[in-house]
């Protein structure tokens, strides 16, 4: 695995010079996220590509390769996968489509690149895949260009989730670390990234798409190992098949419902996302903010509607919504102005400020009953990142929500964004990160009694 | 477990070409895990089916035998509540009528006859291979909450009774069972014991594709649990 996120250089097979193609593009991406080892573009009509040398073969390449990105089409994949071999190159990512998702010919194809690719001791990811990056590596191999270095991995059978949630990591400022898009997953598979990353110190958390699995006791055991270090979220697209098989019981045609892949899930200490947007924030919660000590949260709010939403998300996804004591309140009102409604949710109404955002926050947070704040901002509020920054610091987590606040609130994200604080636009999608981190931090304090 | 009798058992099914056994065998396979059944005889014909009845006392169950039938009571192939020999007699005749005019061709093994029970608390646990995880369990309230609340719970096989209760307490419809606004408790304990000797039969014997215990009464706390109604589908073991 490690030719694949360190390798020394990089061959792109079937670089090409004209813009829009594939072999074009990557290539382009790998040069502009910057990596430093050699990159070597292989086309045997072509002299130079992107103003880099190129060569008629991976053979003929003078420096050190451990990893070559295949572009071709399909029939010649199995003769660069040779030439590979004998230039020693150890990692191949293929790109090209046209293997086992086309039909009977496109899997004698597929077929005959396993057996080649396990002679000439090359592994492969792919074929019909998007590609990998490892930002650590500054390496970026695949489209859109993406370049941020963070605590997420990805591993999806998606290429659009791969992609949608290295972008959306880059934009918010929070980045990931290696991001596979596994395509057919001819050789290399789910199972063996899991079990790469739960010894990968780079990885904090690990995302999951996946529509089924090869040997699903395997990829329980490596998901559940990763579980006991990192949290490992995952979304799963495709139910089983129901009613494929005549079932002669109530079980085999209910066991049809996706039961078994939640149970699984459980079993194994997984946190389930049901969208590609859950997928992304759970992870962002949880690779970027402190865990919860316990269930119980308090809602600040500049909007009514808005802490009816969290509240009722919060209720419903096994947080507490708690009552604030006599005495919180009589602090809270020491400090805020009376047309505050000084309740859970607390209530700061239209006339909100960030003074008063930082008072309550200031409050709330050191009141020992309270183990996390979801902070929601319905208004134009200058200066509410720094604010969110500095009670961060105190170890509870502080989940911002913004919305409404138009131009102003657009800055305060970029702030937080460059801060690498985690901010959400919807009171629900905030409240449910905080109720996965929650599952998690409960999940981690039994195992570890 | 007893697992020669249960081997026996499926291997006779496997020669005669059967992907499902009837009731009698299935029971006695649950019997062989040491889970307890409703006394279960297979009468061959009405004389049988009488001596039957005497030894396990009235009242009786009667429920046809046949391989070609799977949704016994759909078809008028069970009689509750039975009795006297009269009732017996006649009880017996009906079920073959209903079952002649339902399917002509119907194998006819013989009839059932069992112990009525009391009502009690119907629940249902299963059994299954799943394609992606292998041996599985599947618990669930019994009847109509099953099939139209689909109010279940599974587990990976094999597991142990702190996992088995869990999956009872998943469940919605747990109160029920719990002594919700004065009901009696029921003997949850017995459940759990249930679905671990379904796991580990599950998770012993690949072959065995798919089991239900549908239902399976549960009496009140410390007075255990009994199968009713079981069905075992079979399929090789790579499948």
């Amino acid at each position: 695995m490690k030719e694949f996120f360190q390798p020394r250089g990089v061959a792109v097979v079937g670089a090409s010079r004209e813009p829009g193609k594939l072999g074009h593009e990557i290539l382009r991406n790998i040069i502009d996220a910057g990596f430093e080892g050699g990159i070597y573009p292989i086309n045997p009509k072509a002299d130079e590509v992107l103003g880099l040398k190129c060569y008629p073969s991976v053979t003929q390449i003078p420096g050190e390769v451990d990893l070559a990105i295949i572009v071709v089409p399909a029939k010649f994949v199995n003769r660069v996968i040779e030439e590979c071999g004998q230039k020693g190159i150890k990692a191949a990512v293929i790109i090209s489509g046209g293997f086992r998702e086309v039909g009977p010919d496109g899997e004698k194809l597929e077929q005959e690149l396993v057996k080649t690719a396990k002679k000439s001791n090359v592994r492969v990811i792919g074929p019909n895949c998007q590609g990998i990056n490892s930002m650590p590596a500054r390496l970026c191999a695949s489209w859109p260009l993406v370049k941020l270095s963070g605590p997420i991995s990805v591993v999806s059978q998606s290429g659009t989730v791969f992609a949608a949630l290295g972008c959306w990591a880059e934009d918010e400022g929070i980045g990931t670390s290696k991001q596979v898009a596994l395509g057919n997953k001819c050789d290399v598979d789910e199972t063996e990234l899991l079990e790469y990353f739960a010894d990968d110190d780079q990885t904090k958390v690990v995302a999951l798409y996946i529509e089924g699995v090869r040997d699903g006791r395997r990829f329980l055991e490596a998901a559940g190992k990763v579980a006991q270090n990192k949290p490992v979220v995952v979304l799963k697209g495709g139910r089983t098949e129901k009613g494929a098989e005549a079932a002669q019981s109530h079980t085999r045609t209910l066991a049809g419902l996706d039961q078994v892949f939640d149970t699984a899930f459980k079993q194994a200490g997984l946190i389930r996302a049901y969208s590609v947007e859950e997928l992304y924030d759970y992870c962002k919660a949880l690779a970027m903010l402190p865990l919860p000590r316990g269930p119980r949260t308090v809602i600040i709010t500049s909007s009514g509607g808005c802490g009816i939403l969290a509240t009722d998300t919060c209720e419903e996804s096994g947080l507490e919504v708690v009552d604030l004591s006599s005495a919180t309140v009589d602090r809270l009102k020491e400090k805020l102005p009376p047309q505050c409604i000084f309740k859970n949710p607390l209530d700061l109404t239209g006339s909100a400020t960030t003074q008063m955002y930082d008072d309550a926050l200031e409050i709330l947070l050191g009141e020992e009953g309270v183990d996390s704040v979801l902070a929601i901002v319905g208004d134009p509020m200058p200066g509410i990142a720094e604010v969110v920054e500095k009670h961060l610091k105190k170890g509870k987590p502080v989940i911002a929500v913004m919305l409404g606040g138009g131009r102003a609130e657009e800055e305060e994200k970029r702030k937080l964004a460059e801060k690498r604080i985690p901010v959400f636009s919807d009171p629900v999608r905030g409240a449910k990160a905080l109720a996965a981190m929650y599952r998690y931090a409960k999940r981690k304090n039994l195992n570890q009694q | 477990m007893d697992k020669s009798t249960i081997v026996e058992i499926l291997e006779k099914a496997k020669t005669e070409g059967r992907k499902i056994l009837t009731e009698p065998e299935a029971k006695q396979v649950l019997q062989a895990c040491e889970i307890p059944v409703n006394k279960t005889q297979l009468a061959t014909n009405l004389d049988e089916a009488i001596r039957l009845a005497r030894e396990i006392n009235y009242p009786v169950v009667l429920k046809i035998v046949s391989p070609d039938i799977t949704h016994k009571s759909d078809c008028g192939g069970v009689r509750v509540g039975i009795g006297s020999e009269t009732e017996l007699r006649r009880a017996y005749q009906e079920i073959l009528d209903n079952i002649r005019a339902y399917n002509p061709k119907a194998q006819i093994l013989g009839v059932a006859v069992q112990e009525h029970l009391s009502p009690a608390a119907e629940v249902i646990v299963g059994g299954l291979q799943d394609k992606s995880f292998g041996p599985t369990v599947m618990f669930g309230f019994g009847g109509i909450w099953v099939e139209v609340l689909k109010d279940i719970s599974f587990r990976l096989a094999p597991l142990n009774s702190g996992e088995a209760l869990e999956m009872i307490r998943e469940i919605k419809g747990y109160p029920l069972l719990s002594g919700y606004r004065g009901r009696p408790q029921t003997d949850i304990e017995a459940i759990a014991d249930t679905i671990v000797k379904v796991g580990n039969l599950v998770a012993e014997f690949p072959q065995i594709k798919e089991l239900d215990i549908n239902p399976l009464f549960v009496f009140e706390k410390g007075k255990g649990v009994k199968a009713v109604d079981a069905r075992i589908g079979l399929g090789e073991s790579n499948e």
